[in-house]
């Protein structure tokens, strides 16, 4: 008889759906996440991440599909379920007024830690994302990477299984987000599952098994990396910086032989080709009679950014 | 529980706010101190008295004048105290009995007492109090060297023999009856009126404004994160509640006891007085809560709050009497929880009432609260369940 393993994955939603009055913010997303995986959602600004994850996290009503975590379903009426999730949203939601330590102890009271579990808690979480030192000081007078890394301290406090972290890296300078990322590859190699969302498709490409595209609310396509650039074929992404008529220039670069998508963006256009090499000069030469001034060409293998642009016909970062 | 945590932020950040504080315990401190020197008049004077010791007939004028009604007396050791204390302004009035009163007013003397008055209007109601004191005192000297001199009595004994038909001869008294209570009895104490008055109008205006903390918590997103802590809505909406009551009843509390502290003032029998308080917080808190999830941003919060915790508290009797009010004016103002917290300090402060008296006063108040915080919660929720 073989050892029945537990299969119940870290995380299950299914057809998730919400609106806004007229707007489908999330059409229909389902997917899984295994027990210490991390899985991340890519997609540009507006694809719907915040509100999947806002429905995951039990914040928001779905208005149809269902969420459940570690097995139990998730709704905002089902408070002990959330015990199970560590959740750290896209804005630094913290009392600004309030100290590092403060404001840890009062979650870590939310999440039911007694009295001394708290001080420990704190303690701890304070060293691992390293702000023991600043402890006592307002988080209104933090940097911002400073206040990200407590952003997510809070999510850690009552050592949940898995984690959510919706897009923690935006408007951090270089040096705090390395940090972030590293941190966060530390606990998913400590066997923590994690639901990262983000638009750098490096931070994907970086941190997560398994990737889902996500676009105007749907999820268009699902799997690792490898997988995912294989669904490009042998393409390469030829990026340009260029000034003039990029719309009209666009236009008839759709035509020359080898270019599959184009998508322009503000003095930038992306092109995906067959073979990216071969295709240039006549790329080149379609620009120059458009009348457009190419400052730099970029010709990369394919990577998120081509698998974006492949399904959607759009740039990830507009 | 965690509630109570939930609360406990709020008293914190609170406390933790220096402006906060200004308006939540200084300004109405600084306000009760001000109108009270300005418009609390009804206080007592002070007059200042200086006589020979060892004279009993001098020191028998001083008893005299110390039970009269409507002064204050100070006594003093020296004559030229008295002067300087009333020229320095710290005495309305002061009276000299020179040495020697005993002997002449018994003997064939003349005892003259010099009265000594800052100029004004109150200088002329102490010295009527007192001439009459005087007055009264000289008719039964008078009466004692007259009964002395016809019957050859020692003079005190005289004077004893004067004080017994005094007490069962008939004489003439003007009966004078006030028809109705007093409004703002003599011997309220010139801060009492504005005390309570501050203290509802600033209760009231702190949970109001208040409102402000809750939807800057929204705004953050604390809220949100709240939610995604095993915590049910109710409990996020009970904390904030609870957190917005604690907040108006310290203050109550700190308002009061400074008042009472520093500047004497007088809130009637405690108990009751502070009851009265925790309703009316109840009551306040109630209006935040509902405020906190009405308004969309802190500063329209702040901005209504300030608009209607004036017009609630010049409406409800928390700037002006309720007693100048018109008859329909004072039913009016009865739709505020101010006039009914006005009407129970009234009683407690002004005609010794006790917790009974203000029990209705209790009851309306508490029954508001109920209504509004009712009607927060359900909005809240609303809310937050998005
Ligand atoms: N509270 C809201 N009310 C109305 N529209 C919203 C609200 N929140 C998000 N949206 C819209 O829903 C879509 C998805 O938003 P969001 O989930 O925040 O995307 P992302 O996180 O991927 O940037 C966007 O078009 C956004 O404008
Ligand atoms: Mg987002």
């Amino acid at each position: 008889m073989a050892v029945r393993m537990d299969v119940t994955p870290a995380l299950r939603c299914r057809g998730l759906r919400r609106r806004y009055g007229d707007l489908i913010a999330v059409d229909g997303v389902s997917f899984e996440i295994a027990l210490g995986e991390t899985y991340g959602l890519l997609g540009p600004n507006g694809a719907g991440k915040t509100t999947v994850i806002s429905m995951v996290a039990g914040v928001l009503r779905a208005d149809a599909g269902e969420v459940s975590v570690a097995g139990q379903p998730m709704t905002p009426r089902t408070p002990a379920v959330k015990a199970r999730i560590g959740y750290v949203p896209q804005d630094v939601a913290l009392y600004p007024d309030l100290s590092g330590r403060e404001n840890l102890r009062f979650f870590a009271r939310l999440y039911g830690l007694s009295r001394a579990e708290a001080r420990s808690r704190v303690a701890e979480v304070l060293e691992t994302i390293g702000l023991a030192e600043r402890a006592r000081d307002p988080v209104g007078e933090y940097s911002g990477g400073m206040k990200r890394r407590l952003n997510i301290g809070v999510g850690l406090l009552h050592q949940p299984r898995l984690l959510i972290l919706d897009e923690p890296t935006v408007g951090v300078d270089p040096q705090s987000r390395n940090a972030i990322l590293a941190s966060v590859e530390a606990l998913a190699t400590g066997g923590m599952a994690v639901l990262y969302t983000t638009h750098y498709m490096e931070e994907a490409q970086r941190l997560c098994d398994r990737v889902g595209v996500i676009d105007n609310g749907r999820l268009v396509a699902e799997g690792t990396v490898r997988e995912l650039t294989a669904l490009v074929g042998e393409h390469d992404r030829v990026v340009l910086a260029a000034d003039g008529d990029l719309p009209a220039a666009a236009e008839k670069l759709r035509t020359v032989a080898g270019v599959r998508e184009v998508s322009v963006g503000a003095g930038r256009l992306e092109l995906l080709c067959g073979d990216g090499r071969a295709a240039l000069p006549e790329i080149l030469a379609c620009l120059a009679s458009a009348g457009v001034a190419v400052r730099s060409v970029e010709l990369r293998e394919p990577d998120l950014e081509a698998v974006f642009l492949h399904l959607t016909g759009k740039s990830l970062r507009d | 529980m965690k509630a109570l945590a939930i609360a406990a932020v709020n008293v914190r950040r609170t406390l933790r706010e220096r402006t906060s504080l200004f308006f939540i315990v200084l300004f109405p401190m600084l306000l009760i101190l001000v109108l009270g020197m300005a418009f609390g008049g009804t206080f007592e004077p002070r007059v200042g008295i200086a006589a020979p010791a060892r004279e009993p007939l001098a020191q028998e004028l001083v008893e005299r004048l110390r039970a009269a009604d409507g002064i204050d007396v100070r006594v003093h050791e020296r004559e030229d105290e008295v002067v300087a204390a009333v020229e320095r302004g710290d005495l309305e009035a002061g009276l000299v009995v020179p040495g020697g009163y005993d002997a002449a007013v018994t003997g064939q003397g003349r005892a003259i007492v010099r009265y000594v008055v800052r100029p004004g209007i109150q200088g002329q109601q102490v010295g009527s109090v007192v001439t009459a004191v005087v007055d009264e005192e000289a008719g039964r000297l008078r009466a004692a060297r007259v009964a002395s001199a016809e019957t050859g009595l020692p003079f005190d004994v005289a004077l004893g023999r004067v004080d017994g038909v005094a007490a069962s001869a008939p004489t003439v008294t003007v009966a004078v009856r006030t028809a109705g209570e007093a409004d703002f009895p003599e011997n309220l104490g010139r801060f009492d009126l504005m005390a309570s008055s501050q203290l509802l109008l600033f209760i009231f205006l702190t949970s109001l404004t208040g409102a402000s903390a809750l939807i800057e918590t929204r705004r953050l997103g604390v809220t949100r994160r709240m939610l995604a802590t095993p915590v049910r809505a109710g409990t996020v909406v009970l904390g904030e509640a609870l957190g917005r009551f604690a907040v108006a009843v310290l203050q109550g509390v700190i308002i009061m006891s400074g008042a009472a502290l520093v500047f004497g003032v007088d809130w009637g029998a405690p108990l009751p007085a502070v009851l009265l308080m925790v309703a009316f917080a109840l009551l306040a808190s109630g209006a935040g809560l509902l405020m906190g999830a009405v308004a969309r941003t802190s500063e329209q919060a702040v901005a209504v709050g300030v608009l209607l915790g004036m017009a609630f508290g010049a409406l409800g009797g928390a700037m002006m009497p309720l007693e100048l009010f018109s008859r329909t004016m004072r039913a009016v103002a009865h739709l505020t929880p101010h006039a009914w917290a006005v009407d129970g300090y009234a009683e407690l402060v002004r005609r010794g009432g006790g917790l009974l008296d203000v029990l209705p006063q209790i009851g309306v108040l508490i029954a508001g609260a109920a209504a509004l915080l009712a009607l927060a919660s359900w909005r809240l929720h609303r809310v937050l369940a998005n």
